[in-house]
């Protein structure tokens, strides 16, 4: 059975067709279509106005590279939330019409739900099952969530970001640093440059949950660092080569970027990576993992990759491949299959969900 | 113009809830200062006091945009945004009309899109954890 999925929660519109849950047979991404360009690309289609402009299109072209046509669909799964409501709305009218028009169980799909089975559907393609109960950690430029998975895929949240998302720290200190934004993959392109061990940032504790994580202080923590030096000049410089070139290379980085600023960048992602793995390791025990799932944006940071791969947790760690990290549709269709097993449909007044919680 | 302080993290949320109960049910709040003033702690403080949400569950939007929290809170981050067009598409204007109070963080990077009247909170480091805080009614 193939099922169609639709996201449209924040930046990105994007749609995807799965089959029996384990084979994705096309997963298309606005942002990725070279067509997008003359809208202007970059932008993000954070506005329902630019999602409108996109899905038909991205949708059409996710049945075409499928080869799937309508009458062949099991269902429709769109996300319902949390995101932007107006957003939101876009994919989920577009699912509603397609589910309508072709006689379509519609699902409706928690975005960070998907996040989770973009990993589960790709460890069944290598033939295998995430083991239960799992431990996962969807962390991206908006969440940063630890939550227990249980058989029948349930979910308990173990600890979140009481402030700032991991993804966006990394987006902040880069924008700092003139790297620009998103700032992730530059950090992560840059810190084996550095010296992890260089700055040491003290995190205050927090009060209330353990498990719950922070990031604004080390946020804070690097603006101190960068007030304290003058660092005026590399950062003019940075901001030169972003005018001449939208992707530089890490060595064009390199020729601008000073070995204090590489050791800071070192020593802010091996501290962001600590603070993850930290909370993993102690919820790992308590629960009896017996896998981990790392899912979101974050987790196509290739520093966090290794430093879990070196970890030596006793279960086995689970990424997804690094275009199945970032939003897209494929997870929320792939989502989508227990719930067409379990009968769960939606119906036309499935509504949109600015705060839908996964767990709680 | 009120000049207030602060000396920590908890100080600056309890301020928040006092200055919450001094707000009108439908108002537009900007908080400015720069990265880590401490726009989303004092955000943490305004809606507790206004009821509608723990200060735990407060997180900051700067990726997501717009947090909504019932009754009628709006907790905005324009810090990604580049151009006023973006923000523009956010349907803000949409939000000023409801009858709530809509929390802006980096809204100062846009004034050309911001209600004539408002109140502007701005926040600024005043050593180690110490803010001081300034409260000011603009056209109100």
């Amino acid at each position: 059975m193939r099922i169609l999925g639709i996201e449209t929660s924040c930046d990105e519109t994007a749609a995807a067709v799965v089959e029996d849950s384990i084979n994705l047979l096309a997963s298309v991404v606005a942002s990725q279509l070279d067509t997008h360009g003359k809208y202007g690309g970059v932008v993000p289609e954070l506005a329902s106005r630019e999602h409108l402009r996109a899905i038909v299109q991205v949708v059409r072209e996710a049945m075409e590279r499928s080869g799937t046509s309508y009458p062949a669909l099991g269902a429709v799964a769109v996300t319902c939330g949390p995101g932007l409501v107006g957003s939101l709305l876009v994919g989920m009218t577009f699912a509603k019409a397609l589910s309508f028009a072709h006689g379509l169980p519609l699902i409706g799909v928690n975005h960070i739900e998907g996040h989770i089975h973009a990993v589960v559907m790709e460890t069944r393609h290598g033939g295998q099952e995430v083991e239960l109960p799992a431990l996962a950690l969807v962390a991206s430029g908006g969440h940063t969530h630890l939550f227990e998975v249980r058989e029948g895929w349930r979910y308990r949240l173990l600890g979140k970001t009481r402030d700032d998302a991991a993804g966006e720290a990394y987006d902040k200190v880069a924008k700092l640093l003139g790297f620009g934004y998103p700032g992730g993959p530059v950090i992560d392109r840059l810190a084996p440059h550095g010296n992890p061990g260089a700055v040491r940032f003290t995190l205050a504790k927090m009060k209330g949950n353990p498990l719950d994580f922070s990031f604004s202080g080390l946020k804070t923590a690097v603006l101190r660092w960068t007030q304290a030096r003058d660092l005026a000049a590399e950062i003019q410089a940075r901001r030169a080569l972003l005018k001449s070139n939208s992707r530089p290379a890490t060595e064009d980085w390199l020729a601008v970027t000073p070995r204090d600023t590489l050791d800071l960048l070192a020593s802010f992602q091996r501290t962001v990576i600590e603070e993850l793995l930290r909370r993993v390791r102690l919820t790992g025990e308590q629960i009896n993992a017996r896998a981990l799932i790392v899912s979101g944006g974050v987790a196509a940071n290739q520093g966090l990759r290794r430093a879990a791969e070196q970890a030596r947790f006793p279960y086995p760690v689970l990424f997804p491949t690094v275009g199945l990290a970032t939003d897209n549709a494929a997870m929320i269709a792939a989502a989508a299959f227990a719930k067409y097993r379990r009968g769960e449909f939606a119906g036309l007044d499935l509504g949109a969900s600015a705060g839908l919680t996964l767990a709680s | 113009m009120r000049k207030l302080s602060t000396n920590s993290e908890d100080e600056t949320i309890a301020l928040g809830e006092r200055l919450a109960r001094e707000l009108p049910s439908r108002c537009v709040v900007l908080l400015i200062g720069e990265l880590g003033a401490g726009k989303t702690t004092l955000a943490k403080g305004i809606v507790k006091g206004l009821g509608a949400a723990a200060p735990e569950e407060v997180s900051s939007p700067t990726y997501t945009l717009i947090h909504e929290y019932s009754p009628r809170v709006y907790h905005v981050d324009l810090y990604r945004l580049e151009e006023p067009r973006e923000a523009l598409t956010l349907g803000l204007d949409e939000i000023f009309d409801r009858d709530a109070v809509v929390l802006i963080e980096w809204g100062d990077r846009f004034p050309q899109i911001l209600p004539a009247d408002r109140i502007e909170i701005e926040l600024r480091h005043a050593g180690g954890d110490a803010r001081e805080i300034l409260v000011s009614r603009i056209g109100l």
